[in-house]
């Protein structure tokens, strides 16, 4: 905490942070032409507005929700929780998101934010995840933690939880990045995981009042602080309009660079990625190709094995199966089938392909959704 | 003058004795009926007055009063007028003292025309059955003879209030008002659905024969047009089929509903499938006269729930009762019954709102929060209700030509008998008919574990997510299983089979 900064001018900021009406970099502006925002907010709206250069009614609204919460309610709750609220004087304020053009007025934290000479890389990807999707975030997200970088990725479901939870399984670090205040999990299933992340030294970070519910337009504001915060970001699957592009559009925006998981053509999951590739983004194939892009400050602590390119060749762990079981992984390939045409393919009675599936699935081979079983070891 | 018959009510599913007190005095002319008269019964008055002087009889201009005892129990249903009218014609003295004599031994149940006629009425078999004791011959109208011949009590079905009387005063033979006995008529050629002429589907079908064997409940999940309702439908077929005293339950309980029809007892196990959009008292029962819902309806068979998610929630939250304890208590202000409802529980729903989620052909629009939402429809007190639960997913064409025809309802049906067999051994002496309904007592006692399971249980329940409490689902089907097989003690694939039809999952979690 910066000791210049007064707690008056603390709780004006988180006023001043609650007004999302308009981009960051716009309350900086007013910050340097008023000198604090304890002086912004003396100001009344005609001022604000012909001081400022802005719409009366933005002045207006601005003004409105500054004063519809409670700074130091907010500041108290973050407490209890165990969280803090940086400003960009604070040193514990990443670097990152200083250097960013729309730097958040203040950020509020729960856990133990990486150090600036931390790698950090950034994972994103749809909600509707898919089994191929979920390989590949296991997968790399795992990887990653193993090597020592810090995975940023969303605290949404499908590819940013699985994200998460391969750090978690890994108990290394990772930071989610939250479209809704500190003191709400959305979406609520992900408590669990929530915990797990701060348990295992990661934390949550979001630039919302503490209660603020989850509303469409927080998510592509919260996209910015996940390209702020990484170098470099990874899509690893998406539709053309999805959360995941406007994140690696942003990223691009902000000079990082950006990656992408290459998938199947006729999968509509994978169409983001495979255009961001044709426009010219590196293509991931394993966990060294992202890491070839960590910049040479933040590699010191990285474990240097996950740099070489492993064997192009997937290792074929099926090796180890019966041949009976061998049989139902060679039947379901790469896609998904039910039960019943699995029983079918290998000829076998309903107990026995459902023992066979029992195995495998606890073996961690395949995973089952809705009734579906597709492979789940990468 | 007082003259006095016998009727009958119905509470609950049995009848009552009701003793109709009919007293004539001079006075302003004046009918009233005392004694806990629902409205029907009250509405008897004008039919009574009616009929009567249709009959060719005098209907008293005096003061009347009609008394149903005991006076404490409430008295529904149509069946009073005729004894009401019986009850006046002896107090006036239209009939001569034999008539009035042969009318104690008689128990009376009619609805009356305008023109005297006898109209059928709700409930007579129960009325019957609970009144046989008494030893009386009853008098019911024709078209409830077929109830008279179930209940094997002596009866006579005279057409109108005149033949009755003419009868009683040895005007006319009794052979008038005696049916001849109604030949058993073929039951209807058996137009039960079979299930060879489902193609595929083998693990839903699997499901179904396990619940038919232990009495377990089933959960069905799939895109429209995957054969839930065709599977569902076909699931009577392999349940075993209906004792006496079973088909006895069922009988009156579709008698007091009017249900009955031209059908005598019922020897098919029933099969009711509801809308979705039933009110809760329709589907438990109740009304301020307390009638029985559909789950009694399905008592001894099956309640088929399509649309499971679409019902409201406090109609499904209102099936827990049942499923629980067998039978439903209705407790009104006036009064509290219960009814019978064992019956299996056959749900089907779609995997989400816009029923597409894992169609490898149409995409599903529906957002993953829909989806969750949709999911959490069904409350986890009600899954955990349910034993089995499968995915169903469409068949594709090359798989559909592959596929021989499968196994016919009489081929499984065998199955599920001889694993019924079993059960009826292990509980012989105990109130359980199956081993869905084990008592955690006896689950302790049936349910060995083999040797390694423990591993298997404790993988599944970190994989899958699930609850203690479910651990006994598992067991109580591990069970029916392995009955299945003829085995005596629950082996690992068995266990490892119950896997398959494990609950919902909830997840687009992560597991950690």
């Amino acid at each position: 905490m910066n000791p210049q900064i007064s707690t008056d001018e603390r709780l004006a900021r988180i006023r001043l942070n609650a007004f999302l009406y308009f981009r960051a970099d716009w309350l900086a502006r007013l910050l340097d032409i008023f000198g604090s925002a304890q002086e912004i907010l003396k100001q009344d709206a005609q001022t604000l507005a012909r001081e400022a250069n802005l719409n009366p009614s933005t002045a207006t609204n601005l003004l409105k929700e500054a004063f519809s919460i409670n700074p130091q309610e907010e500041w108290d709750k973050t407490e209890k929780l165990g969280g803090h609220i940086y400003l960009p004087e604070d040193e514990e304020y990443p670097q990152a998101l200083r250097n960013c053009k729309e730097a958040p007025v203040a950020i509020y934290v729960l856990g133990n934010l990486p150090s600036d000479e931390q790698a950090c890389v950034g994972l994103v990807g749809t909600r509707k995840i898919t089994p191929y999707g979920r390989r590949v975030a296991t997968k790399l997200a795992g990887d990653l933690a193993q090597a020592g970088v810090v995975v940023i990725s969303g605290l949404a479901r499908g590819i940013d939880s699985e994200c998460h939870a391969a750090c978690v399984r890994a108990q290394k670090p990772t930071v989610g990045v939250i479209g809704t205040g500190i003191g709400r999990c959305y979406p609520p299933e992900n408590r669990t995981l929530e915990k797990a992340i701060l348990e295992h030294g990661g934390a949550i970070l979001s630039e919302l009042p503490f209660n603020k519910p989850p509303n469409a337009f927080h998510f592509p504001r919260r996209n910015r602080l996940i390209a702020a915060l990484s170098q470099p970001v990874v899509v690893l699957e998406g539709e053309i309009k999805s959360g995941a592009l406007i994140t690696a559009k942003l990223a691009l925006e902000q000079g990082k660079d950006v990656l992408a998981v290459p998938g199947p053509i006729d999968s509509p999951q994978s169409a983001g990625p495979n255009s961001l590739l044709t426009q010219g983004a590196g293509v991931v194939t394993c966990v060294a190709d992202i890491l070839e892009y960590i910049p040479q400050a933040q590699r010191f602590g990285l474990d240097t094995r996950f740099f070489e390119h492993t064997a192009q060749t997937p290792a074929k762990p099926e090796e180890e199966l019966s041949s009976r079981e061998q049989q139902v992984m060679h039947v379901i390939a790469d896609g998904q089938l039910s039960l019943d045409q699995i029983a079918l393919a290998i000829e076998a009675d309903v107990p026995e392909a459902a023992e066979l599936l029992f195995n495998l699935e606890v073996k961690g081979f395949l995973a089952c959704e809705n009734g579906l079983y597709s492979k789940n070891k990468f | 003058m007082l003259a006095n018959a016998t009727a009958a009510t119905i509470k609950g599913i049995e009848g009552f004795a009701v003793s109709v007190e009919v007293d004539i005095a001079s006075g302003l002319p004046n009918l009233a009926v005392v004694g806990l008269p629902d409205a029907e019964v009250k509405e008897s008055k004008e039919r009574v007055t009616a009929a009567i002087r249709n009959s060719g009889f005098d209907f008293p201009l005096k003061r009347i009063t009609v008394n149903l005892g005991p006076a404490e129990l409430r008295k529904s249903g149509t069946q009073f007028d005729l004894p009401i009218a019986l009850g006046i014609l002896a107090a006036s003295e239209q009939l001569s003292a034999i008539a009035r004599d042969k009318i104690k031994d008689l128990l009376v149940l009619g609805e009356l025309a305008l023109d005297g006629s006898l109209r059928p009425c709700a409930g007579v078999l129960p009325m019957l059955i609970s009144c046989k004791h008494l030893g009386k011959t009853a008098v019911i109208p024709p078209a409830n003879a077929l109830e008279g011949q179930i209940s094997s009590a002596p009866f006579i079905t005279p057409h109108t209030l005149r033949e009755l009387t003419d009868y009683l005063e040895e005007k006319i033979p009794p052979s008038t008002v005696q049916l001849a006995y109604i030949p058993a008529t073929e039951q209807d050629p058996e137009t039960l659905l079979d299930f060879n002429e489902v193609k595929g589907q083998s693990l839903a079908k699997r499901a179904l024969e396990i619940a038919a064997a232990g009495g377990h409940n089933v959960l069905m999940i799939g895109l429209p047009g995957t054969g839930k309702s065709m599977l569902a439908k076909r699931f009577p077929g392999i349940l075993p089929p209906l004792t006496e005293e079973e088909s006895l339950e069922i009988t009156k309980i579709y008698s007091i509903c009017n249900l009955l029809g031209k059908s005598r007892l019922l020897t098919t196990r029933p099969f009711r499938d509801p809308h979705h959009t039933i009110s809760n008292v329709a589907l438990i029962g109740g009304g301020s006269t307390p009638k029985p819902g559909e789950v009694s309806l399905a008592h001894n068979g099956v309640l088929f729930l399509d649309e499971f998610a679409e019902f409201s929630r406090s109609a499904l939250e209102v099936l827990r009762e049942p499923l629980e304890n067998g039978q439903v208590t209705i407790s009104r202000a006036k009064e509290t019954v219960s009814y019978p409802a064992r019956f299996t529980l056959v749900a089907a729903m779609n995997p989400c709102p816009c029923g597409n989620l894992g169609n490898p052909l149409k995409p599903c629009t529906c957002s993953p929060m829909q989806v969750n939402r949709y999911k959490n429809r069904i409350s986890g007190p009600l899954l955990d209700r349910i034993d089995l639960t499968v995915n169903l997913n469409p068949v594709k064409f090359t798989d559909w030509k592959q596929e021989k025809e499968g196994e016919s309802s009489a081929q499984i049906r065998e199955r599920v008998l001889a694993a019924r067999e079993i059960q009826k051994k292990r509980f012989a002496g105990t109130t359980t008919t199956a081993n869905a309904f084990m008592t955690p007592a006896q689950i302790k006692q049936f349910c060995h574990l083999p040797p390694g399971a423990d591993t298997i249980l404790e993988t599944a329940m970190r994989r899958f997510g699930l609850s203690a409490r479910s651990l006994d689902k598992i067991l109580k089907t591990a069970r029916t299983i392995a009955d299945l097989e003829g085995k005596e003690a629950i082996e690992t694939k068995h266990l490892v089979e119950v896997m398959q039809y494990r609950p919902l999952d909830r997840k687009g979690v992560a597991d950690l």
